[in-house]
C-alpha cells in the first residue's frame, strides 16, 4: 500500500519535472542563439548570455512555471480536501463559491483601495489584497458550510446553489465596480474574471511557497481522517478522529490557499474538480492516494494548461481560465449525470 | 466497567430517557431490548459518549469520558451505528482498516495489516477483501462493519467495551448466530458488549443480562430468566405472549400471539 503510493508519487513527480523543464523551452520570445543554447549557456556560462535573454528566462518564464505548479497543486489539493469534508465529488473551490468570494473581496479592495492607496506604503497595499481575498475565501467557506450542512449531513443541492448565489453576487458587484473604476483598475478586474499567470514574479513565488508549505503540512496528514468521515461523523468519532479539528483545518487552509491563489492568478476554474476526479477514476476514493497525489497532478495539469495557453496560438495568449473550463465543464457534466440521483 | 447513575436525557424539556441506572461488568453480554421508540439507540449513544446526558455522567473505567484521551478511548471501546452511511467508495479491506486508525499516524504498520487480514478470515469476509464495499449486499456490509469494530479492539488492553446498535439487521439466520457467537467469544475474554437487539429469543440465547426499556424508562434489568417473563413482556410490547423453556438450552423461549 505504502510502496504503491510512493511509486505513483515518484512517477507523477517525474512527469512534473519533465514538464517544467520542457516549459522553459516553450514560448514566443526569440533568443539570439536559440532557446536550447541560451539555457545551456545560462547554466554553464552565465556571463555570455545577453541581459534580455537572461531576463526572459529568469524573471518571466521560471517564476511563471513555478507559480503554475504551486497554484495547480493548491487548487488540486483544496478540491480533494473539500470533497472529503462535504463527502461529495462535486464540491470544489470554484463551484461552491469560495473563488468568487475571494474575487469579490479582491475586487472591492482594488477599486476602493485606490482611494486610500496613496496613504499606504506599497508593501501594505500589496499584502492587503492577499489578506482581503483570504478573508473573502474564509467568509464564504464558513457561510457555505453553515447553510449547507446540518447535524453532520451536507445537502449537496444547497451547497452548489449557495455557490451559484455567491458567484452571482460577486459578478454583480464586480460589474458595478467596472463602472467606477479607471482604465488600469478595469484591466485588473478583467484579469480576475478570466485568470492569468502572466504577472508572476519571484515575490509571488515566495509568498505562495510559504502558504503552500504551511497548508500542506496541516492538510496532507488528514487522509486517514477524510476516509473515516465517509462512515459518518459519529462513527468517525469512535475511531478517535477529532471531527471539529479536521473541519477547522480544512476550512482555514483551503481558504488560505484559494484566497492567495486567486489573488495572484485570478479565477482559474475547475482544477479543484478535475484533479480529484481523475484520481478517483484510478484509485477509487481512498484519500490515502487521492490527497497527496492531487498535489502533484494539480501542478501538472495547471502547468500543462498554462504552457498550452501561451503557445497554442502564439503570439496571442489564451486566458488560462478558458482552457481549464474547457477541461472541467465536461467533467462537471459527467459527474452530474452520474450523481443525479443523489442530488 | 461502565456505570451510570440516574441518567437523564432531554431534548427541549422533553425527556427521551429518564433516571436510568445502569452498570455493566467485565465478561458481560448485555442486551438492550424494548419496543420502537423506547430510547434504546439514545441510551446506547449516551453510553458511547456520542451525546452527553442532560444530568449526571457516564463513568467508563472509573473515569468520565471528558477526561479520556481520544485515541486511547478508541482503543478501549468501539461502536457502530444502526444507520451507517451507505455510500463508501472504498474496498472492503480499506473499510476494515479504518478500525486500525487509532493505532497509526499515516501509514498502517505490518501488524495493522496482519490484524485486518486475520479478522477478515475470522469473520469469513476474506473472499470480499478486494471488492468494493458499495457493491456488497446489506447483510455483507453489516458484517464488514462488525469486522471493523472487532479489529479496532484487537489489542492487549483488558476489559474492552463493544457497543452495537442492531447488529443483526439484514443478516440471515446463519450469520445472526455467527455474529452473536463472535460477540459472545469477545465477552468471554474478559470484555463486555452492550447490544441493542430486536429478537428476544436470540437475546435470550446469547445475552447474560437484559435491560428492557420502554418510553425512555428502564422497566427492569437482570438475567434472562428474571426479565423475560410473560407478565413483563406482554405489558411492555402490548401483546399477549407465552414464555416457555427452550427444550435444548433451557433458556426462556418467547412466543408472541395467542
Amino acid at each position: 500500500m505504502n510502496k504503491r503510493r510512493s511509486l505513483y508519487l515518484i512517477m507523477l513527480l517525474l512527469v512534473l519535472l519533465v514538464l517544467m523543464i520542457a516549459s522553459v523551452f516553450i514560448g514566443v520570445y526569440e533568443f539570439d542563439n536559440g532557446v536550447l543554447e541560451t539555457v545551456f549557456n545560462l547554466v554553464f556560462y552565465p556571463d555570455i548570455v545577453s541581459e534580455s535573454d537572461r531576463y526572459i528566462i529568469q524573471q518571466i518564464r521560471l517564476p511563471r512555471i513555478v507559480i503554475a505548479v504551486l497554484a495547480g497543486a493548491g487548487l488540486g489539493v483544496s478540491g480533494s480536501a473539500l470533497q472529503g469534508l462535504f463527502k461529495n465529488p462535486l464540491a470544489s473551490p470554484g463551484l461552491i463559491g469560495i473563488t468568487s468570494g475571494a474575487v469579490l473581496f479582491a475586487a472591492v479592495t482594488i477599486v476602493l483601495g485606490g482611494y486610500i492607496k496613496e496613504y499606504l506604503p506599497l508593501w501594505i497595499s500589496y499584502s492587503l489584497l492577499s489578506i482581503m481575498s483570504f478573508i473573502g475565501a474564509v467568509l464564504t467557506m464558513w457561510f457555505v458550510y453553515r447553510i449547507s450542512t446540518s447535524s453532520g449531513k451536507t445537502n449537496i443541492g444547497v451547497l452548489l446553489l449557495s455557490g451559484v448565489a455567491i458567484t452571482a453576487l460577486s459578478a454583480a458587484i464586480t460589474g458595478v465596480l467596472t463602472f467606477v473604476s479607471n482604465e488600469q483598475e478595469l484591466r485588473n478586474l478583467t484579469f480576475w474574471t478570466l485568470g492569468s499567470l502572466a504577472g508572476s514574479n519571484w515575490e509571488k513565488v515566495f509568498i505562495l511557497s510559504v502558504v503552500m508549505a504551511i497548508s500542506l503540512k496541516f492538510l496532507l496528514p488528514l487522509s486517514k481522517q477524510l476516509n473515516a468521515l465517509m462512515l459518518g461523523e459519529k462513527d468517525a468519532c469512535h475511531l478517535g478522529v477529532s471531527i471539529e479539528a479536521v473541519k477547522r483545518k480544512i476550512i482555514i487552509f483551503t481558504a488560505l490557499m484559494v484566497g492567495i491563489i486567486v489573488c495572484f492568478t485570478g479565477t482559474i476554474g475547475f482544477v479543484g474538480l478535475v484533479v480529484p476526479y481523475i484520481l478517483r477514476l484510478v484509485f477509487g476514493s481512498n484519500y490515502y492516494y487521492v490527497l497527496p497525489l492531487s498535489v502533484l497532478l494539480g501542478g501538472i495539469l495547471l502547468l500543462l494548461a498554462d504552457t498550452l495557453s501561451r503557445s497554442l496560438i502564439a503570439p496571442v495568449e489564451i486566458p488560462i481560465g478558458i482552457l481549464t473550463s474547457m477541461m472541467g465543464a465536461p467533467v462537471f457534466m459527467g459527474l452530474l449525470l452520474k450523481y443525479k440521483k443523489n442530488l | 466497567m461502565i456505570k451510570a447513575v440516574n441518567l437523564d436525557f432531554k431534548v427541549k424539556s422533553k425527556y427521551l430517557l429518564k433516571s436510568i441506572d445502569f452498570s455493566c461488568h467485565a465478561s458481560e453480554f448485555v442486551a438492550i431490548v424494548g419496543p420502537n421508540g423506547a430510547g434504546k439507540s439514545t441510551f446506547l449513544s449516551l453510553i458511547a459518549n456520542e451525546i452527553s446526558p442532560s444530568d449526571n455522567e457516564v463513568i467508563f473505567k472509573d473515569c468520565v469520558f471528558s477526561l479520556w484521551c481520544r485515541t486511547n478511548l478508541a482503543q478501549h471501546k468501539a461502536k457502530f451505528s444502526q444507520s451507517f452511511s451507505s455510500d463508501i467508495p472504498l474496498l472492503v479491506k480499506d473499510v476494515v482498516m479504518m478500525g486500525r486508525y487509532p493505532y497509526f499516524q499515516n501509514t498502517p504498520s505490518k501488524q495493522d495489516i496482519e490484524s485486518v487480514e486475520q479478522i477478515l478470515r475470522y469473520t469469513g469476509l476474506d473472499q470480499f477483501s478486494g471488492c468494493e464495499y458499495n457493491f456488497l449486499s446489506g447483510g455483507e456490509k453489516q458484517r464488514v462493519h462488525i469486522a471493523r469494530v472487532l479489529v479496532q479492539l484487537q489489542n492487549n488492553n483488558k476489559q474492552k467495551l463493544l457497543l452495537l446498535d442492531e447488529p443483526l439487521n439484514n443478516l440471515d439466520v446463519k450469520h445472526q448466530h455467527s455474529v452473536l457467537k463472535t460477540i459472545r467469544a469477545f465477552c468471554d475474554k474478559g470484555n463486555a458488549a452492550i447490544v441493542v437487539l430486536h429478537d428476544l429469543n436470540l437475546a435470550s440465547e446469547y445475552a447474560q443480562k437484559v435491560v428492557i426499556l420502554d418510553k425512555g424508562i428502564k422497566i427492569c434489568q437482570g438475567g434472562v430468566k428474571q426479565v423475560f417473563t410473560q407478565e413483563i413482556l406482554s405489558k411492555v410490547y402490548q401483546m399477549p405472549c407465552q414464555v416457555i423453556e427452550n427444550p435444548i438450552s433451557k433458556n426462556p423461549l418467547i412466543i408472541f400471539g395467542q
